[in-house]
């Protein structure tokens, strides 16, 4: 019988040494509701940014948070026989690859009753209950969880309703905070109350309003850290940030985050001290503009850096503001403070975009990032399967050279028809590429890209010198 | 050929100017100094924006048209019909439109809201937030959110949009919706009174009048259909298609073709949407909040789990499809839906599985929206059939 | 009088026809398709009459099927070819309860049960798991597709290739060769990648043995290994694979004279001319 030959996969190199340290916490996050599920404690699915975080926390629940695991598959290059297992089971390849490698996940280990051999890291553990998210941000945040119903039917689900209004520039924000707010906050009760159901134990208040306020000295801390990397050299940058996104996304409301991002903060401080930047020569600054990182090619940010370019700014998982902008009204209330953090922060550029003709607020936040950090180039990701994530950013592109100014773009993934239009607005290229799907990715096609970009940027610097 | 008030058609023949020219008569009032506001999906109510005095035409896409302008700015990774509507708005299709609607319905139709806005530039456009789940706080929320609509195309009407307007035009389209159920009620018979690819000719042009006028041209068709001559339909196996927007009869004519027909449906231009009442409520605005939020039946919508098994649950979520299934006396199905369409996608296998339970034999189709794909579909369908002989 | 059948598949690249008897098949033939969609399926008819030694007037029922089966003017019906593969092969192996079938530009998989299709999957718009495949990636390399075959069959390891798509296939067989890798374990991955695809699509129906393999695919020793790995035990294979969809038209049109007494009376009158041209 014809035998496998197998190629080992290499470590990839960062800037700091905190996002080294990571990997320890996404195993971490993957072995413990593992851990809880043999002692008998509470566990759960969940979802990042569905403003649950300080209560799964404050209720000792251990969050198995699929979206990261399906990240995991993808970084080993083991989400193939996830992805064809849910196929089987009629779930089109079109659809969110994460779900698909969640689904395919959990229909292996449920047909077998035991996680698939060679789980990444030990597998995804079967939870107690899922934390749907139905809001704004996307489909598969209520559907995903709904379709895994079906492989556990005795698990049940709470749907999170969180809405926040869309940009119009025509509507001020404040005449409909009111009922905004208050329907948040009403689905947190029902979440709250759901949860005392499932664990059989009461909510500590007092335990929740710590967290609460754990969290927002944690933005603020995540703020002050990332402000540092303005510094030219910057002393970190986008390929550092997709690790330490870890603790800011699945660590939200522990100490152990908090904690993370004094070490982080210090350690930058030394190095702005130093002069040390995260290539050999800092030529260009880029920025990550958008669109979700291709999981297992990350080692394309070494890459970039191998030809002088950085990514002191991301707009992908920087997802903080700090407290003294977001100006929350006063109360003592912790599922308050939540809807009104989470409104505050999903509505912050919208008076910005609202002062200048034709922007919207992502766009502010591009415009935003790009003067304070320096910023040369452009890269963004359109994967193939997220459609929340992606569309719409050709658009973005084109209309903020109008409302702005042109500037180089690349991007990766989209396919043919998107590279013909944004040719003729500003210089880019693109192919296809989803976030866990390796199938659709070429690596040497993709270096072909970047150095063609790079070639285009150094044309742009010297023409402008 | 313009479909106008000049025309001197009615019933089927209507129909067929209407289907072939949508939104002429729409251009029409126009040119008379009517407003006209355009939106896409199901989950908008027509009864406020016919309440502040405009006609709400829907949005339709249309597979022999490729999309072409619509790549500019709307990536191929969005929903076909979606991208079809587009495109042919860019297209200026629907450019004798004031306003656009759009509601917060899937991802394909929320996310690029800001690039149909700033790309067609409409006089007035507005999102309706509608809220995923559909009970109790999440109601409130949503008549709170319609209620700013109001608010917001009032002032864009310069006219105050009051209840007795709304309750005028919930009275009417609840006509409309009766006798959308009347003229299904030909299909129960075998062979049915009317083809499927009729009804959706019949469906689509309906939507592009004013409901008054729709009304009649309902009228019209029914009356023509029970007294015309016996038609050429022969009784063959019984279908019922299954999926999103279904606006262009191609799909159906194929199904047909291939020695069937189609006697019912639960799709976005069918059961799901043209159907369901709003219930009279003292407070005009509860009964739409409930009609809209939850009596249109769509995946995009997150209801709770009910009961503790899974086959409870299937029940709770594709019943009515079920009880269509009985009623029709349907042989098989055949589940149609878009490719990139994340709402539908993940719910596939459960739908299959309560077909299933049902002995009910099913086939499961995901395609662009575009006729040149309808010959690679005849073996799938025609197997199917053969399948079920 | 002797009732004969004829069965004629027209594919994308090949018209296969088979002619028989009330017991058994006396004359087939297989040619190509045309460039213009099936211009010479009757040309194939014609061969395949000379071959039995009748006319076409004595054929009493023709069955077209195959991707150019509709507007065939000289067939009394046309079916799918996923009913007649189902019927060849349940008439070859009583014991087979899946099929699948590996053409040039599509592949399909079939359930039966008790020789009757109960469900099938089609796959026709991507390259990967069909004949276009090996192909392409034949073309590339500068082998033939049998070659290459005998070259997966022979080969004791094989290195996976990660890409499922064609385009990026080729490119990654190319890297990986200008980096080293052997030819035969590259082919060997080739193969495997195929057979993973064609798992793929099958998988979605569970797919019991005996399992039989069709279509050109069958014809390549290399793949036909890698599938029997993918499904555990070994695949069975017909002694004439590409016959199989004619074969089941012409049992198709012997069960239909069958059961209907008055087939002569009622069928249309049909002359052999040619095929028009399918839009």
């Amino acid at each position: 019988m014809p035998k496998e030959k197998i190629k080992k996969h290499k470590k990839r190199l960062t800037a700091t040494k905190s996002a080294a340290n990571v990997a320890s916490f996404v195993k971490h996050n993957i072995e413990a509701p593992i851990a809880a599920n043999k002692e008998g404690r509470p566990t759960c699915y969940s979802f990042i940014i569905s403003s649950y975080d300080e209560i799964i926390r404050a209720m000792d629940v251990t969050p198995a948070w699929t979206e990261s695991f399906a990240g995991i598959c993808a970084a080993k290059r083991d989400s193939a026989r996830f992805l064809e297992k849910a196929e089987e089971f009629n779930f089109s390849r079109s659809l969110c690859t994460y779900a698909l490698c969640g689904l395919g996940f959990d229909i292996m280990r449920e047909q077998t009753g035991e996680m698939p051999s060679n789980s990444p890291w030990g597998g995804q553990a079967r939870p107690d209950f899922m934390l749907s998210s139905a809001q704004n941000i996307c489909d598969p945040r209520g559907k995903w969880y709904q379709a895994a119903q079906e492989f556990m039917p005795d698990v049940p689900i709470y749907n999170t309703g969180l809405q926040w209004p869309v940009f119009e520039e025509d509507v001020n924000v404040k005449d409909v905070e009111e009922y905004y707010v208050k329907y948040h906050a009403e689905e947190l009760r029902g979440l709250v109350k759901f949860m005392e159901k499932q664990t059989g134990t009461k909510m500590d208040w007092d335990k929740l309003s710590e967290t609460v306020n754990l969290v927002e000295r944690t933005w603020d801390l995540i703020w002050d850290t990332y402000e540092l990397r303005r510094a030219v050299p910057t002393p970190m940058d986008t390929g550092d940030a997709m690790n330490t996104m870890v603790p800011m996304v699945f660590l939200s409301g522990t100490q152990r985050a908090y904690d993370f991002f004094l070490e982080l903060n210090k350690e930058l401080k030394e190095k702005i001290a130093n002069n040390e930047g995260v290539a050999e020569e800092e030529k260009y600054r880029l920025m990550w503009g958008g669109g979700l990182p291709s999981w297992f090619a990350l080692n394309d940010f070494n890459y970039f850096h191998s030809k002088g370019a950085v990514f002191p700014v991301e707009i992908t998982y920087r997802i903080i503001e700090p407290m003294n902008r977001l100006n929350i009204p006063d109360t003592n209330d912790p599922i308050e403070r939540i809807a009104w953090r989470h409104f505050r922060f999903n509505t912050f550029w919208y008076e910005r975009a609202r002062q200048r003709p034709g922007s919207v607020p992502a766009l502010e936040r591009l415009i935003q990032y790009i003067e304070d950090y320096k910023i040369d180039g452009i890269v963004m990701h359109l994967a193939f399967s997220c459609r929340t994530a992606h569309l719409g950013l050709t658009w973005q592109l084109s209309q903020l050279a109008k409302i702005y100014k042109p500037i180089p773009v690349l991007i990766t993934g989209g396919d043919k028809q998107t590279r013909k239009i944004l040719k003729k607005e500003v210089p880019s290229l693109i192919m296809e590429s989803d976030i866990v799907d390796i199938s659709s990715y070429s690596e040497v096609e993709t270096r072909a890209m970047i150095d063609a970009f790079i070639d285009t940027l150094a044309d742009v610097k010297s023409k402008k010198v | 050929m313009v479909a106008t008030t000049g025309s001197k058609l009615k019933g089927l023949a209507r129909v067929e100017e209407c289907y072939n020219d949508y939104g002429g008569r729409a251009r029409e009032l126009k040119s008379d100094g009517k407003g006209i506001i355009s939106f896409l999906c199901a989950y908008v109510p027509t009864e406020i924006i016919a309440g502040a005095g405009f006609f709400p035409l829907r949005l339709r896409g249309n597979v022999h048209e490729p999309v072409t302008k619509g790549d500019r700015f709307l990536e191929p990774i969005a929903c076909p019909f979606v991208r079809s509507c587009y495109d042919l708005s860019l297209k200026g299709k629907y450019d004798f439109c004031d306003g656009l609607i759009i509601p917060h319905a899937c991802d394909s139709i929320t996310t690029p809201y800001h690039v149909w806005k700033y790309t067609l530039e409409p006089k007035y456009s507005h999102f309706v937030n509608v809220p995923r789940k559909t009970t109790g706080p999440s109601l409130d929320f949503f008549k709170a959110e319609l209620n700013s609509f109001r608010k917001s195309l009032a002032e864009f009407a310069k006219t105050e949009i009051n209840d007795e307007n709304l309750i005028k035009y919930i009275k009417l389209y609840n006509e409309n919706r009766t006798k959308v159920k009347q003229l299904y009620e030909l299909r129960k018979s075998d062979p049915p009174l009317v083809s499927g690819s009729d009804m959706v000719k019949i469906l689509s042009a309906s939507m592009s009048l004013p409901v008054e006028e729709s009304n009649q041209l309902l009228d019209e068709s029914i009356a023509e259909i029970k007294t015309r001559e016996r038609s050429d339909i022969k009784s063959l196996p019984r279908l019922l298609i299954m999926g999103g927007t279904v606006d262009n009869h191609d799909i159906v004519t194929l199904i047909e073709d291939c020695g069937s027909n189609v006697v019912c449906d639960s799709t976005c231009v069918g059961t799901r949407d043209l159907i369901p009442r709003v219930e009279p409520t003292d407070d005009p605005m509860d009964g739409l909040a409930k009609r809209y939020l939850d009596k249109i039946n769509c995946p995009r919508t997150q209801r709770d789990k009910v009961g503790t098994t899974f086959q409870d649950d299937l029940e709770a979520r594709f019943g009515d499809v079920g009880k269509y299934a009985k009623e029709y006396k349907i042989d098989g199905v055949i589940m149609y839906t878009y490719r990139y369409c994340d709402p539908f996608g993940f719910e596939i296998s459960a739908r299959k599985a309560y077909l299933e339970s049902l002995d009910l034999p099913n086939l499961y189709i995901e395609d662009g929206y575009f006729a040149g794909t309808m010959g690679r579909l005849r073996t799938r369908i025609q197997a199917f059939l053969e399948m079920i002989e | 009088m002797t009732n004969y059948y004829a069965g004629l598949d027209i594919g994308s690249t090949m018209t296969k026809a088979v002619i028989m008897d009330d017991s058994e098949i006396i004359a087939s033939f297989i040619g190509s398709t045309g460039a213009q969609h099936r211009k010479l399926a009757n040309r194939v008819m014609e061969q395949t009459l000379e071959k039995a030694g009748i006319s076409f007037e004595d054929i009493t029922c023709v069955i077209a099927t195959g991707y150019g089966r509709i507007n065939v003017p000289f067939a009394d019906k046309q079916k799918t070819e996923i009913l007649c593969h189902a019927r060849g092969v349940a008439s070859l192996f009583p014991t087979a309860r899946s099929i699948i079938d590996i053409g040039g530009q599509d592949s399909k998989a079939i359930k039966l049960k008790n020789g009757r299709v109960i469900d099938f999957v089609m796959n026709d718009k991507c390259a990967a798991g069909t004949g276009r495949f090996l192909e392409v990636i034949a073309d590339s390399l500068g082998l033939g597709v049998e070659e290459m075959g005998q070259m997966a069959f022979d080969s004791k390891t094989f290195v996976k290739i990660s890409n499922i798509c064609t385009v990026f296939a080729e490119q990654e067989v190319s890297d990986k060769l200008s980096n080293g890798v052997p030819v035969d374990e590259l082919v060997a991955g080739i193969h495997e990648s195929m057979a993973t695809s064609v798992h793929r699509i099958a998988k979605r129906l569970v797919l019991d043995k005996d399992i039989v393999i069709t279509g050109g695919g069958a014809k390549n020793k290399g793949l036909v290994k890698m599938l029997s790995q993918k499904f555990d035990h070994p695949v069975l294979v017909p002694q004439n694979p590409l016959i199989t969809g004619a074969m089941g038209a012409a049992l198709y049109g012997k069960d239909l004279v069958a059961k209907q007494d008055d087939f002569l009376k009622n069928r249309k009158e049909r002359k052999l001319k040619n095929v028009t041209f399918f839009e």
